[in-house]
């Protein structure tokens, strides 16, 4: 019995065309466990769509090995296709197809012959009074809800989401966030959601992987990774004139970050190091503001790709 | 590998397929509208020309044939088309289909349209001009059979090229028949032909299936048994062409050639 639902080893991804030769994965080694919610995180380019892409069978790796629900990626693509299924965040369906016809048509791919299966997802999905209209005529909402919906036709054991809310309005998304993390919890799935809004994997994921330029540059929980770099706690203050100075290193500030009158220091603990960092910043000017708070994963992420 | 399993993936793409068609009026008109359009046409120059009844049939035979052929290849030629323009490959992709269910599944489609095409010729030619293009029913079913396996052909280079060379093979689509027209006498016998071209003509089944349907209004033949040619060539054909087709589905895979298409 497999313990991981997804293990890459050494995963290596090269587009090659006549004219050049672009790497996008760099050795990937990456365990995700069962039963979960696995958050992968990067930036634009980061290599987030071609790992999750290989995962799902869709792209063959150049190096390396990647096996999935304890298969292999390559020798046993067609057996793992029948366990997975994916969503993107792009919602692009057959547009003349209803909902129900595109709902059916992917079912019949997976040999599901059962029509209540189609029925019971549209209303799982709050898709009832939208049943028979084409995709092209649903908002981007019900788009990515038919898309979400797609991705369970199958009664998978593990789902790909790329980036499944992006470009939604915030209570769109905030909707479908606890819809995908409600569906996990009933089915007991594993699922590995990409994404770039820091709040839905903080909201979703149990553990998280940060991707750049093509490779793992930190994976965890996430109090592991605020941890791994020891950065607990925001401190920004404001002053009343501009900062031009270099500040002292203080200790357990791990970084500063600079804004117009405000400075932001990610420290170890706030309570023992609030008032040293304020009595230094009142050398440059008259405080206005201090809020503290804790680190989040914007932080963590924005520091991990600098 | 369940059977049941394999029967409905298959019509899964049938199913598509006719529900695209169902809702697309230029599909329909591709069915109906040219076909007759092109059939009236022919039948117009034949009568302008005053030709007997045995190059009557000639003409109007390879009218009906390449009609038909052009109705019935689309559905395979466009099976993965559909996906591109709607960008959703991936989502085809990612289940646990084999490449011969789109094939097949879409051709059975196409069949279904190339036999309706062909009725309505049939009639048509009969309407428009008395000529009755009838041969005994199961001769008529192995030329018909031969002619949609031509569409396979042409529906599966189709789509090995879309994977081999992207969106810039989309116009295979519409010209590849247009090329078999050329080739295959379709208004005129392959003897006109130099003979590089009558080489490449015989080494194209539907060149045999259209001199084995013109036999029976007393035409020649070039080889003894064109349909059982016919068939040989297209058998071997077809399995060529799905191993290219698997060859270039891996390629794909290996290029990000799905995800491209997906984005």
């Amino acid at each position: 019995m497999f313990v991981h639902a997804v293990v890459c080893e050494d995963v290596w991804m090269i587009y090659k065309s006549l004219k050049s030769e672009k790497i996008a994965l760099k050795g990937i080694n990456l365990k995700i466990p069962k039963g979960k919610i696995f958050g992968l995180l990067g930036p634009n380019g980061a290599g987030k769509t071609t790992l999750i892409s290989i995962m799902a069978t869709i792209l063959k790796q150049t190096r390396g090995r990647v096996e999935v629900l304890g298969l292999d990626s390559i020798r046993d693509a067609k057996e793992i296709r029948k366990r997975i299924n994916i969503a993107s965040g792009n919602p692009n369906l057959i547009w003349s197809l209803t909902v129900y016809e595109n709902l059916r048509y992917y079912a019949m791919l997976y040999g599901v012959r059962d029509r209540r299966v189609v029925e019971n997802l549209i209303d799982e999905f709050e898709l009832r009074e939208f049943r028979d209209v084409e995709f092209n005529r649903l908002s981007t909402g019900n788009k990515q809800k038919l898309l979400l919906a797609r991705a369970f036709v199958n009664d998978p054991e593990l789902v790909f989401l790329d980036e499944p809310t992006k470009g939604l309005d915030p209570p769109v998304a905030k909707r479908l966030r606890e819809k995908i993390a409600d569906m996990q919890k009933d089915l007991g799935i594993s699922v590995v959601l990409t994404t770039h809004y820091m709040s839905e994997a903080e909201m979703l994921c149990e553990r998280i992987a940060f991707i750049n330029r093509g490779e793992i540059v930190a994976n965890g929980s996430k109090e592991e990774l605020k941890r791994m770099l020891k950065m607990k706690d925001k401190i920004t203050i404001e002053i009343d004139a501009e900062i031009s100075m270099q500040l002292p290193s203080l200790e357990g500030v791990y970084m500063v970050e600079r804004d117009g009158k405000s400075l932001s220091f990610y420290v170890d603990s706030a309570e023992r190091r609030l008032w040293d960092v304020a009595s230094e910043v009142a050398k440059l000017g008259r405080i206005k503001n201090i809020v503290v708070r804790e680190v989040d994963l914007e932080d963590v992420f924005n520091e991990l790709v600098k | 590998m369940s059977l049941s399993n394999e029967v409905c993936k298959t019509l899964a793409f049938t199913y598509r397929n006719f529900i695209i068609t169902k809702r697309n009026f230029f599909t329909i008109f591709e069915t109906l509208f040219w076909p007759v359009l092109g059939l009236i046409s022919v039948g117009l120059m034949g009568m302008y020309l005053n030709l007997e009844q045995g190059y009557f049939a000639f003409i109007l035979i390879g009218a009906v044939t390449l009609s038909v052929l052009q109705v019935s290849q689309l559905d395979v030629a466009y099976v993965l088309l559909f996906d591109i323009w709607s960008k959703s490959l991936r989502y085809t992709f990612v289940s646990p289909i084999s490449s011969w269910n789109m094939i097949l599944g879409s051709w059975l489609f196409g069949i279904t349209r190339g036999i309706v095409a062909f009725a309505i010729l049939f009639f048509s030619s009969m309407i428009f001009f008395g000529l009755n293009l009838l041969i005994p029913p199961p001769f008529l079913i192995l030329f018909l059979f031969g002619v949609f396996l031509s569409a396979m052909i042409i529906g599966l280079i189709t789509c090995s090229l879309l994977l081999i060379f992207g969106y810039r093979a989309e116009i295979f689509a519409w010209t590849l028949s247009a090329i078999f027209m050329l080739v295959c006498g379709i208004y005129y016998p392959v003897s006109l032909l130099p003979e590089v071209v009558r080489f490449i003509s015989y080494l194209i089944p539907l060149t045999h299936f259209l001199e084995y349907y013109r036999s029976f209004y007393g035409f020649e033949t070039s080889f003894e048994n064109p349909l059982l040619l016919g068939y040989v060539l297209a058998l071997f054909q077809v399995l060529f062409l799905f191993f290219l087709y698997f060859w270039a589905f891996d390629r794909a895979r290996s290029r990000g050639t799905i995800t491209q298409f997906s984005e």
